[in-house]
């Protein structure tokens, strides 16, 4: 009796042992996760994509100038028509298909995604010489095909997300907040000024019109060729990737003929049974870097080089979750909406983030904060339009998970800006708090 | 001469042959206590059912008391045949099954028909047997009082 009890429950367990070996599931190995299908079960074609909705609203406070008229700046108004201090806006809206073009060969596989959502991709403005106004149309944010016949060097060609910030890379439809930060934002997020842009001077009414580009915001993306692959030793997963690309974002082609570089290296310790794919639990360190050239286009004589680094690390193992990460730039650092031209610089800027989650056990809900710091200008000459100018911000916001493809998020940003520009620091002054809540919905 | 070699070399084709079929029929004989005898047959493309019908067996396994109480094999052929590449992703699930005594079959007639379509044969997962036709293997297993189930 006792024999067979024992045999039992060492079955049972050799049952236990043999089925808890964990699938491959590339967590939040972006590399991976974006560039690759499942070996031996992808599908043709899977089509996917998310909705965001969301509402926000700016407690900025307008200029009040020395005649007494009230003047607004982009950074008070809601993006991207800046129009209001408060809308509700569909900002993202994609669809997509993605999966083994020939399911019985694992060695291709293809992405394919368009954004049809209100935001600063599809939305741009549209100037008439003295003003602008806004032309919507869809855009294709995502199209490549990756070959993974040399397991080591995996080969992904097209325009997708380049390797990078956290914040970047990360899929959109699981960041944990609504708006970037300022660092990711202003240093990553890159802008594409055209000739047509013009500098318009702050406004008294939001609904006049302000300072915005012409060609869709870079969506940390690029076009070109990447190689990339993740190996496993013990318990660390290592992944690299490097990259070349046009350097002009979601507009697919070149605009100057001149290249961008990309570089990464991540080394991740993966916790056993933490999970799966975007939200697998482990300790991931990071580290990225960019240089490429952009011309300038107001004047096509002046080649602008810009270069960008980050380090970083991200811990997740539940009810935690730690991401911290500093990222320094020279060259294009986005001097705001205004002045455009200014944007053919050759500044530099720094800052980074920290970010602290929370998930409350057994129950569908997560507190978040995050502080984050950036300081653009530091070697801009004294007394410059373009002067040291920094953001300091605080999150605060709070997620809840309907189910596994629903969730809301709200957040609350305290912001702190200020300049060593007295025209920039009077605008600045009064920028405050902005609300944010957004649903979520993946299919 | 000639013909004595050409026929040593068809027994040893015939003996192989006949090996291969005791070995997939010693499965149910491995297992005389077993209480069930199931076959689980995958035959779709869809990937979800590569993990439906590991599921299923690792339910059943679990249902009924262990490996020793039940007798599953798995039979793919088709375009669910692609749960066996030696590369998908479920290997180390497959493993876990294999360990606790569930058995997997291989279609050749599908072998030989991706094999046109990819130029080469894929490799087939180490622990499956290849048998000459999926479903005359279902047929088998089924005319042996194996009760089929197609998640």
């Amino acid at each position: 009796m006792n024999h067979k009890i024992v045999k039992q429950g060492l079955s049972t367990l050799a049952l236990g042992m043999g089925l808890m070996v964990s699938q491959q599931a590339f967590s939040a190995n972006w590399l991976m996760l974006q560039g690759t299908e499942p070996t031996g079960s992808a599908s043709r074609a899977n089509v996917w994509g998310f909705v965001q909705a969301q509402y926000q609203k700016d407690y900025s406070d307008a200029f009040v100038a020395p005649n007494g008229s009230e003047l607004y700046i982009p950074p008070k108004l809601i993006g991207p028509s800046l129009d209001s201090q408060s809308q509700f806006n569909v900002n993202r809206a994609r669809i997509g298909a993605r999966g083994a073009n020939l399911p019985l060969d694992s060695n291709t596989n293809y992405f394919i995604l368009a954004e049809f959502g209100n935001n600063l991709i599809t939305s741009t403005a549209d100037y008439d010489g003295t003003e602008s106004t806004t032309k919507y149309a869809p855009h294709l944010t995502d199209a490549s095909i990756t070959f993974n016949n040399i397991k080591q060097a995996r080969v992904r060609v097209g325009m997708f997300k380049y390797p990078g910030a956290e914040e970047g890379m990360q899929a959109i439809h699981t960041f944990d907040y609504i708006n970037f930060t300022n660092v990711t934002n202003q240093l990553t997020l890159e802008r594409f000024p055209s000739a047509e842009d013009l500098n318009l001077a702050p406004q008294p009414e939001p609904g006049n019109s302000m300072n915005r580009f012409s060609q869709p915001v870079g969506a940390f993306r690029d076009t070109g060729v990447q190689v990339f692959s993740t190996f496993k030793v013990g318990n660390w997963e290592h992944s690299y990737a490097a990259m070349v690309g046009n350097g002009n974002g979601v507009n697919i082609g070149s605009n100057n003929g001149k290249y961008n570089g990309y570089l990464y290296w991540s080394s991740e310790r993966v916790f056993d049974g933490g999970g799966k794919k975007a939200r697998r639990e482990g300790w991931k360190l990071f580290a990225w870097g960019q240089e490429g050239e952009r011309t300038n286009a107001y004047d096509l004589s002046q080649e602008q080089k810009r270069t960008r680094y980050g380090l970083g690390t991200k811990y997740l193992k539940k009810p935690f979750r730690v991401t911290a990460e500093y990222m320094w730039g020279k060259g294009m650092i986005f001097q705001g909406q205004q002045r455009p031209q200014d944007m053919f610089n050759d500044k530099e800027a720094d800052g980074g983030y920290i970010d602290i989650g929370f998930y409350i056990p057994k129950s569908k809900w997560e507190i978040d904060f995050r502080a984050d710091t950036y300081t653009r200008g530091e070697n801009a000459a004294a007394s410059g339009p373009d002067d040291k100018t920094k953001y300091n911000t605080v999150t605060i916001g709070t997620q809840y998970h309907f189910n596994k493809k629903t969730h809301a998020t709200v957040s609350y940003d305290f912001r702190n800006d200020s300049s060593d520009t007295v025209a920039v620091n009077n605008q600045l002054e009064g920028v405050g708090g902005r609300l944010a809540i957004q649903v979520t919905a993946i299919y | 001469m000639q013909n004595l070699k050409s026929w040593i070399a068809f027994s040893l084709l015939c003996l192989s042959v006949l090996a291969a079929g005791q070995a997939m029929a010693a499965g149910d004989s491995s297992k005389p206590f077993a209480e069930h005898r199931i076959v689980l047959q995958i035959s779709d493309p869809n990937p979800f059912k590569q993990t439906l019908v590991l599921n299923v067996a690792n339910n059943l396994l679990k249902a009924y008391g262990g490996p020793d109480k039940v007798d599953i094999e798995i039979v793919a052929f088709g375009p669910g045949l692609r749960l066996l590449f030696a590369d998908n992703e479920n290997t180390s699930r497959i493993q876990g099954l294999a360990d606790n005594g569930v058995r997997f079959a291989a279609c050749n007639n599908t072998i030989t028909n991706m094999a046109k379509t990819l130029g080469s044969k894929p490799a087939i997962n180490k622990n499956a047997v290849v048998v000459s036709a999926g479903v005359v293997r279902i047929i088998e297993l089924t005319d042996q009082g194996y009760t089929l189930i197609k998640p």
